[in-house]
């Protein structure tokens, strides 16, 4: 099977183009560094031999020097390096048509690779409104490729660029050595300076003699790069020392030859460009009249306005989301309720019956209830996200990430972030600058993402009236939430202050990041970013939340015997059968049951655990079954509502039982009879899971892109320390008042 | 187009809001330089000043770019009269 390779410059359309030709499901963005990973996909070539070829989609880069991780994962695919994965049998280079000359340095740059190489001149559509003209014949003619023009986005062209792949793997297969041979007229890296080429051809042979071949590019690139540069990581271990010494003395030779390095390959290649595309493109002279998207662009990064405009759209979205949410939310929740209650009428009391109705549906069902708030989160994110906004807000910010020593490329990953923090923290790999990027990581998962939304909404929803300010435009609930999302996003600012100054001391940043062009967001990919987040939390809800819940009910339900509850169930529910039945006798067995009850989980292990627990827990306003109910939740931050679902159910006195989580909370109480959740224990709870590391799989992501278990371990303690003693100051400033 | 003497060059930063220049030299550290030249800011091409402080915003060839390079690199233009 042939593998072929996506490049190209970021936000040029890469993604897209994966996902019209193989109807793959890459995530596409208005901004530059979407991609960060290789994704590959399968795609049928009609009329050709190749029956399928392995499509490898790639991030974004604008050199095949790598500086930044997303960078060195295309290089390392390209070369070959990338565990797992073939060195391609060609390449699909995609150019962005109105920015031809900056969109053809990578080309240059790939044509010496010398694989087989089609060209896919993309955003056709955009070329007559930016007033060029581009002869595709004439540009194929002169690079030496075949040239295709697409436009991914509205899937045209797919089929052209499909049959030119065709092609080109054929004719690649029918002349023997292919790879070796293929090569177009003309290469930039001719017309490098002779003593340049000569120490090329040197250090070729010298490498030949250490028994390790490196294809020429790849000398080029040791020689050009600096030390930290990717290149250098495809030397073997035993020759680094001797290849520094080797080029050190190899550059200053140049020097003393007057070759600049590095300055000198792109002079070069800008000068191949200028030759390749003279009589090939056409600029009208544009008008000298500032666009929409200019005037749009003043507005949106103006210094103070900009920021306001920020902060409203982001205080509208969280507004919304309560607003569109409720109705399906009750949706959803009746739909649990009935569920339990079939299965209650069909069964006879007993364990597979609590387990179905109180481990199960209680447990997953009360998280399954946050299903279209998390839907809306990401409609509204990916709007965003496709429209080119995103961009703008991270220009916006890097005045003020400047402050903290910081710059705006962290931007993006942290508001990433706000969905989920394991994008986010790959997300982090297209920030250069390595301390940046630590300092990024560490505080990501401070933002606050979606998981955390269940925990506000269920305790805004319970505990915090429904009042509205302003004259009905802001509810009090909505105002909660919103000041919850953003207490981490605050607390972040110290925290990376802190670090940058003490942990990872080192060069302030520089910022240079190109901003995407505004455009209406595609359904397609709104729809389908939301699909994807909704698949993602049906997974999580019906396998690790699924997990804890039936783990909680089990420490709930046993040691102890449930004979008398059972028995006690069974009669109430005969009694409740018959038409005009004794309300007195009814009464007795609810109060003899609840009292079964609250017996039955405070013999049980999870209330010895609790009563462990409750000593730790009692500073922050908890009793014992939220501080086990938090402990079970470390895992995820989402299992403490299933968890809390099923304590509850298992708990809950017959009449709470039909009313949701909400008004079980609500009624829960201390063995005197004072409320245990009051809007203080409320806040606490949700300060705490602010600011908690409670994710499992952030921290592995953590471990994966730092390349050590030191921090995941110290944003684990940090952010706990963090939860604890917030939770605390909160809870007794609100007490006190 | 002659060339003009780089003596009449300003960095970038001086230019004022929709003002345009032409890229006459890119100095600072050569890596940085290098790396600014591979994002398509280099000598002889035309910048549009869209919202000039630190990051500013420019226009480069039709594309938006934003910018904060601090003392790492520098852009020089010459200042071209509408
Ligand atoms: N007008 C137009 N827009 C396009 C075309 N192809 C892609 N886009 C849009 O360009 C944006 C970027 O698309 P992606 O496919 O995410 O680009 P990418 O190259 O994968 O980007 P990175 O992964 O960030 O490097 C999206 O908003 C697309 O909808 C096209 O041919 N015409
Ligand atoms: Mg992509």
């Amino acid at each position: 099977m042939a593998t072929v390779a996506l490049i190209g410059n970021p936000n040029t359309g890469k993604s897209s183009l994966f996902n019209a030709l193989c109807g793959g499901q890459a995530r596409v963005g208005n901004y530059p560094g979407v991609t960060v990973e290789h994704k590959t996909g399968r795609m049928r070539l009609g009329s050709t031999s190749h029956k399928s070829i392995e499509l490898v989609d790639l991030p974004g880069t604008y050199s095949l020097s790598a500086r930044s991780a997303d960078e060195a994962v295309s290089v390392e695919v390209l070369s070959g390096e990338m565990p797992g994965l073939a060195r391609p049998d060609a390449v699909i280079v995609i150019l962005d048509a109105t920015n031809l000359e900056r969109n053809l340095y990578l080309l240059s740059q790939v044509l010496e690779l010398g694989l087989p190489t089609l060209v896919a001149l993309n955003m056709w559509d955009r070329l007559e409104s930016e007033g060029i003209a581009i002869d595709p014949k004439s540009l194929s003619h002169s690079l030496g490729v075949p040239v295709v023009c697409t436009s991914a986005s509205k899937r045209m062209g797919v089929a052209d660029l499909q049959s030119a792949l065709g092609e080109l793997l054929e004719s690649a297969e029918s002349s023997q050595s292919a790879r070796e041979q293929h090569q177009p007229a003309s290469l930039a890296s001719t017309s490098f300076p002779e003593p340049f080429r000569r120490c090329v051809d040197e250090l070729a042979l010298w490498f030949d003699s250490q028994g390790c071949r490196l294809p020429r590019f790849q000398i080029e690139r040791l020689l050009i790069d600096d030390s930290q540069a990717h290149s250098y990581r495809v030397i073997p271990k035993v020759l680094t020392s001797e290849v520094t010494e080797r080029i050190s003395q190899a550059r200053e030779q140049l020097a003393s030859e007057g070759v600049a390095i590095p300055l000198f390959e792109t002079r070069a290649r800008y000068a191949w460009i200028k030759q390749r595309v003279a009589g090939v493109i056409e600029r009208k002279p544009r008008e000298r009249r500032a666009s929409l998207s200019d005037q749009i662009d003043r507005w949106l990064t103006h210094r103070w306005f900009g920021l306001l405009f920020f902060v409203v759209l982001m205080f509208l979205i969280f507004q919304s989301i309560t607003w569109f949410a409720s109705w399906p939310m009750d949706g959803i929740e009746f739909a649990t309720q009935w569920i339990g209650q079939r299965i209650e009428s069909m069964m006879a009391p007993g364990p597979l019956r609590s387990l179905l109705v109180d481990g199960i549906i209680a447990g997953v069902g009360s998280v399954l209830v946050f299903l279209p708030q998390i839907a809306i989160l990401f409609f509204f994110i990916a709007i965003l996200e496709d429209s080119g906004y995103m961009s703008r807000a991270a220009f916006m910010m890097d005045k003020f990430m400047s402050i903290l020593g910081m710059s705006g490329k962290s931007f993006l990953p942290l508001m990433s972030s706000f969905a989920c923090a394991i994008p986010g923290i790959m997300a982090t790999r297209t920030i250069e600058n390595r301390r940046d990027r630590m300092v990024t990581i560490l505080i990501a998962p401070l933002m606050s993402c979606s998981a955390r939304w269940p925990v506000y909404v269920l305790m805004v929803s319970a505990f915090v009236p429904n009042r509205s300010v302003m004259g009905g435009w802001i509810g009090a609930q909505g105002a909660v939430l919103f000041a919850m999302m953003a207490l981490g996003a605050l607390v972040s600012i110290p925290v990376a202050w802190l670090l940058q100054r003490f942990v990872f001391p080192g060069e302030p940043s520089t910022f240079i990041m190109e901003l995407s062009s505004y455009k209406w967001p595609s359904l397609r990919v709104v729809l389908m970013r939301v699909w994807e987040r909704v698949l993602a939390f049906l997974a999580r809800a019906g396998s690790l939340i699924l997990v804890t819940s039936v783990l909680i009910w089990a420490a709930a339900y046993f040691p102890g015997d449930h004979g008398p509850l059972d028995i006690a169930t069974a009669k109430l529910e005969a009694e409740q059968a018959i038409p005009d039945a004794d309300p007195e006798k009814q009464q007795a067995l609810e109060t003899q049951i609840n009292q079964l009850k609250s017996e039955m989980i405070s013999q049980s292990y999870l209330g010895t655990a609790g009563d462990w627990i409750e000593p730790i827990v009692r500073p922050l306003g908890w009793d014992g079954k939220i501080g086990v109910a938090v402990l079970a939740s470390f895992p995820a931050r989402e299992v403490i509502v299933a968890t809390l679902g099923t304590i509850y159910s298992l708990g809950a006195g017959q009449d709470e039982n039909s009313q949701g989580l909400a008004a079980q909370l609500r009624s829960a109480t201390w063995p005197d009879g004072r409320p245990v959740y009051t809007l203080a224990t409320a806040c606490s709870i949700m300060v705490f899971f602010a600011l908690c590391a409670q994710c499992v799989s952030t921290l592995v992501t953590i471990r994966r892109e730092t390349n050590s278990w030191r921090w995941p371990i110290f944003s684990f303690v940090y952010m706990t320390a963090l939860a604890y003693a917030g939770a605390w100051i909160v809870f007794n400033l609100m007490s006190f008042w | 187009m002659s060339i003009p003497r780089p003596t009449n060059a300003v960095p970038v930063e001086y230019l004022a809001p929709e003002a345009e220049g032409l890229v006459v030299d890119l100095c600072g550290e050569e890596k940085n330089v290098h790396r600014l030249e591979e994002l398509g800011i280099r000598c002889g091409c035309k910048i549009r000043m869209l919202s000039p402080g630190e990051p500013c915003l420019l226009a480069i060839e039709g594309k938006k770019m934003c910018l904060r390079l601090g003392a790492s690199a520098g852009i020089l233009v010459h200042p071209l009269t509408p």
